[in-house]
C-alpha cells in the first residue's frame, strides 16, 4: 500500500485496512482518525497535507496498524460488555425452560419497552422529516433555505445516532458510538451536493418516515398483547377474592364483572383457570415477539442508518 | 530482525499500560481533554522515538470510558469532526490507584532481576 497523500487518501486506505469488520466500528475508526488528521494538520499551517501525512505514519500509525488497534481493542470490548444471554445452566435446555426462559433475559423486556416507546419516537421521525423535507423545498429559493436544509439534515444525523445508541442497548446490535463525519471541509454548496449525493442521507430519512406505520403497528401489538395476556392472568385472581367475598359491597366488580368480554359467575373458576393459562401464554409469546422484533428492528435500522454510507 | 522483536515487545508491554497512562494523564488534567491533546501531551511528554503509536489511544480511550472509568461529551469543532472530550470519573480514579499499585510492585519486582541490585 502507497503511503497516504491526503486526509482522504488516509480515511480510503484505513476503510480498505478494516473491510469486513461491523460498519459501526469503521465508523469509529474513521471518525477518530479524521478528528486527528484534522487536527494535525491545523496545527502545522506551514505545512502541506501532504508533508503532514507523511509523519502521520510514525506517530499516528499507518492505516493498518491503526485497523490493528482497533480490531483488538473490539475484540476485548465485545467480550467485556456482552450482557449474559438468557441464563442455560445446560448447553441444552429443554424447551420449556427455552420457552419461559425469556422471562429472564433481560432483552425481551428491553425490546418491549422499545416497542412503545416507538409510538412517540414514530411521530416525532416523522413529524421531522415531514417538515423539514416541505420547508426545505419551501426556502430553496430564499437565502437561509442552504443552512435550513444543513440545519435539517444535522438533526437527521444526530436523531439517527441516538436511535443507534437507544437500539444496541435493546439489541445489543453493535451501532456507531460517533456521529458520521461530515466529509471534508468544503463550501456549503458542495456539501449539499455531498449529501445529496449519500446515499445515506435518503435511507435516514426514508427510516424516519418508516418509523411512524411500524411505530403504530408496535405499539398497538404491545398494548393489546399486554392488555389482554394481563388481564386473563388476572381472572383466576379475581374470581378466588369473589369466592371469598374479599371484594366486599361497594366493590370495583359490579355483580357481574365483565374482564376481557368474561362475565364472572361463582362458577366460572374452571373457565378462570384456563382463561389464565392462556393468558401466561399470551404474556410469554408477547415476550418472545418483542425479542425477535428488537432484534429485526435493529437490523433494519443498521441496514438503513449506518450501511450506505459505510 | 531485530527491530521487528523489539516493537512487538514494546506492543505486548503497552497492551495495558496505555490504559493506565491515559487514566493518569486525565487524573493530572484540570480540564477535559480530546483525543489529539492527550495524544500530543504524551508526545512532548516522551521527546524521542514515541513508545506507542498515537492512534492505538483512540480505541483504547472508548474502551474506558465504556466500562465508566471515563466520562466523556462531543463538543462541535472548526477544524475538523466535533471532538470528544474526556474526563476521570470516580470509578477511574479508583482504577487508577489499584493498577498504580500493580504497577509499582510490578516494576520494582522486575527491576531486581534486570538491574541486578539484588540477584
Amino acid at each position: 500500500m502507497n503511503a497516504p497523500r491526503s486526509i482522504d487518501d488516509y480515511l480510503r486506505q484505513l476503510r480498505a485496512a478494516l473491510a469486513g469488520e461491523d460498519p459501526a466500528l469503521i465508523q469509529d475508526a474513521l471518525y477518530d482518525a479524521e478528528e486527528y488528521l484534522r487536527a494535525e494538520v491545523a496545527a502545522h499551517p506551514d505545512k502541506s497535507e501532504a508533508d503532514v501525512l507523511e509523519l502521520i505514519a510514525s506517530t499516528y500509525g499507518a492505516p493498518d496498524e491503526v485497523a490493528a488497534a482497533y480490531r483488538d481493542t473490539e475484540a476485548k470490548v465485545k467480550a467485556a460488555l456482552k450482557t449474559p444471554g438468557p441464563v442455560s445452566a445446560t448447553a441444552h435446555p429443554s424447551a420449556w425452560k427455552r420457552f419461559f426462559g425469556v422471562f429472564l433475559d433481560f432483552r425481551a423486556y428491553s425490546s418491549l419497552f422499545y416497542m412503545l416507546l416507538t409510538l412517540a419516537t414514530g411521530i416525532v421521525y416523522f413529524t421531522v422529516v415531514v417538515t423539514g423535507l416541505s420547508l426545505s423545498f419551501g426556502f430553496a429559493i430564499l437565502i437561509i433555505g442552504i443552512p435550513f436544509f444543513l440545519a435539517f439534515i444535522g438533526i437527521t444525523r444526530v436523531i439517527a445516532l441516538g436511535e443507534g445508541r437507544l437500539l444496541e442497548a435493546v439489541s445489543g446490535e453493535r451501532m456507531p458510538r460517533r456521529p458520521m463525519h461530515p466529509g471534508p471541509s468544503a463550501g456549503w454548496l458542495a456539501r449539499i451536493g455531498e449529501m445529496l449525493k449519500d446515499a445515506r442521507t435518503w435511507t435516514t430519512l426514508l427510516y424516519m418516515v418508516l418509523m411512524l406505520p411500524l411505530g403504530i403497528v408496535y405499539f398497538t401489538a404491545a398494548i393489546t398483547a399486554l392488555a389482554v395476556g394481563l388481564a386473563f392472568t388476572a381472572l383466576p385472581f379475581v374470581v378466588l377474592t369473589r369466592w371469598f367475598g374479599w371484594d366486599g359491597d361497594a366493590s370495583v366488580f359490579s355483580d357481574d364483572a365483565h374482564i376481557g368480554g368474561w362475565v364472572l359467575s361463582d362458577h366460572s373458576m374452571i373457565s378462570a383457570l384456563i382463561l389464565g393459562v392462556l393468558g401466561v401464554l399470551i404474556i410469554t409469546l408477547l415476550m418472545h415477539a418483542a425479542r425477535a422484533i428488537g432484534r429485526g428492528h435493529a437490523h433494519l435500522a443498521k441496514a438503513l442508518l449506518v450501511v450506505p454510507g459505510g | 530482525m531485530d527491530d521487528s522483536q523489539a516493537r512487538k515487545f514494546q506492543k505486548d508491554l503497552n497492551s495495558g499500560l496505555v490504559a493506565l497512562v491515559l487514566l493518569g494523564v486525565l487524573e493530572r488534567s484540570s480540564e477535559d481533554l480530546y483525543g489529539y491533546e492527550i495524544a500530543k501531551r504524551l508526545q512532548r511528554a516522551n521527546e524521542g522515538e514515541a513508545l506507542f503509536k498515537e492512534g492505538t489511544i483512540y480505541p483504547v480511550l472508548r474502551t474506558l470510558a465504556a466500562q465508566g472509568l471515563l466520562t466523556s461529551r462531543v463538543v462541535p469543532s472548526y477544524s475538523g469532526p466535533p471532538r470528544r472530550y474526556y474526563r476521570i470519573t470516580e470509578d477511574g480514579r479508583a482504577m487508577l490507584r489499584e493498577w498504580s499499585g500493580i504497577w509499582r510492585q510490578t516494576r520494582g519486582f522486575v527491576d531486581r532481576f534486570i538491574e541486578g541490585t539484588d540477584a
